[in-house]
């Protein structure tokens, strides 16, 4: 089975290793991707098709039918803003398609506050073998395909 | 992780006493503690934890997506 997974916003693609989190960048919970998102307000959208079962205003994961769960996480540490700044077009259980706005943000905003904007895209518990045809480092749009997902 | 995971977790940091503050966020548990020392990190990577990141009282857990659930079971036993 693979899942394409595709990116959650406009921006620039870069390894997981940019990210300013361990536990991203040492793909503690899953190996993955990270975009640099364009620094103006808009939505971030949903990577596959699939359920949202986690959602917070700075992150969510989606899992789709055959239980693979993807994590988009909306800047770093940004729990700490409390939901500021972010709208919630979705609902914990909500069924949503790959490309629908799930969380609306400003990461211009985010790198205002401090803090940065850069979206860790992460297949859960995946190994580093399974994500194949990862996309080349560099400019990405909404919707664009990141990396396709062996399971 | 087994279900007991909650109770093995909170003894592993030291019990109800140490916890100030106990906070998920998607694939973590942030926990505030009175003496950051007591963390059996050991016990904790053995009950399943992908990491533990360290900060003086404030410790980092990393559970995976579970981290909500995780967070309200140990809530409960507080």
């Amino acid at each position: 089975m693979t899942t394409r997974v595709l990116s959650p916003v406009k921006g620039v693609l870069a390894p997981i290793t940019e990210v300013p989190d361990p536990v991203f960048a040492e793909a503690m919970v899953g190996p993955g991707v990270a975009v640099h998102p364009e620094l103006t307000a808009g939505d971030a959208v949903s990577p596959v098709d699939g359920t949202i079962v986690t959602l917070h205003p700075h992150a969510f994961v989606v899992a789709t039918a055959e239980g693979a769960a993807v994590l988009v996480h909306l800047g770093i540490d940004t729990v700490k803003l409390q939901g500021e700044g972010f709208t919630l077009h979705v609902a914990k259980g909500d069924a949503v398609r790959a490309g629908q706005p799930v969380i609306g943000w400003d990461p211009a905003a985010v790198q205002e506050g401090g803090k940065s904007p850069i979206c860790p895209v992460v297949a859960l518990d995946a190994t580093a073998e399974s994500l194949v045809d990862v996309r080349e480092f560099g400019p990405v749009e909404a919707g664009d395909a990141l990396f396709t997902w062996q399971r | 992780m087994a279900d007991d995971r909650a109770a093995k977790i909170l003894a592993a940091i030291g019990g109800p006493d140490n916890i100030i503050e106990i906070e998920p966020c998607i694939t973590r548990l942030r926990c505030e503690l009175e003496d950051g020392s007591k963390v059996d990190e050991a016990a904790l990577k053995a009950i399943g934890a992908h990491g533990v990141i360290r900060a003086g009282s404030v410790v980092q857990i990393i559970v995976g997506p579970e981290a909500d659930t995780i967070a309200s079971d140990i809530e409960d036993l507080l």
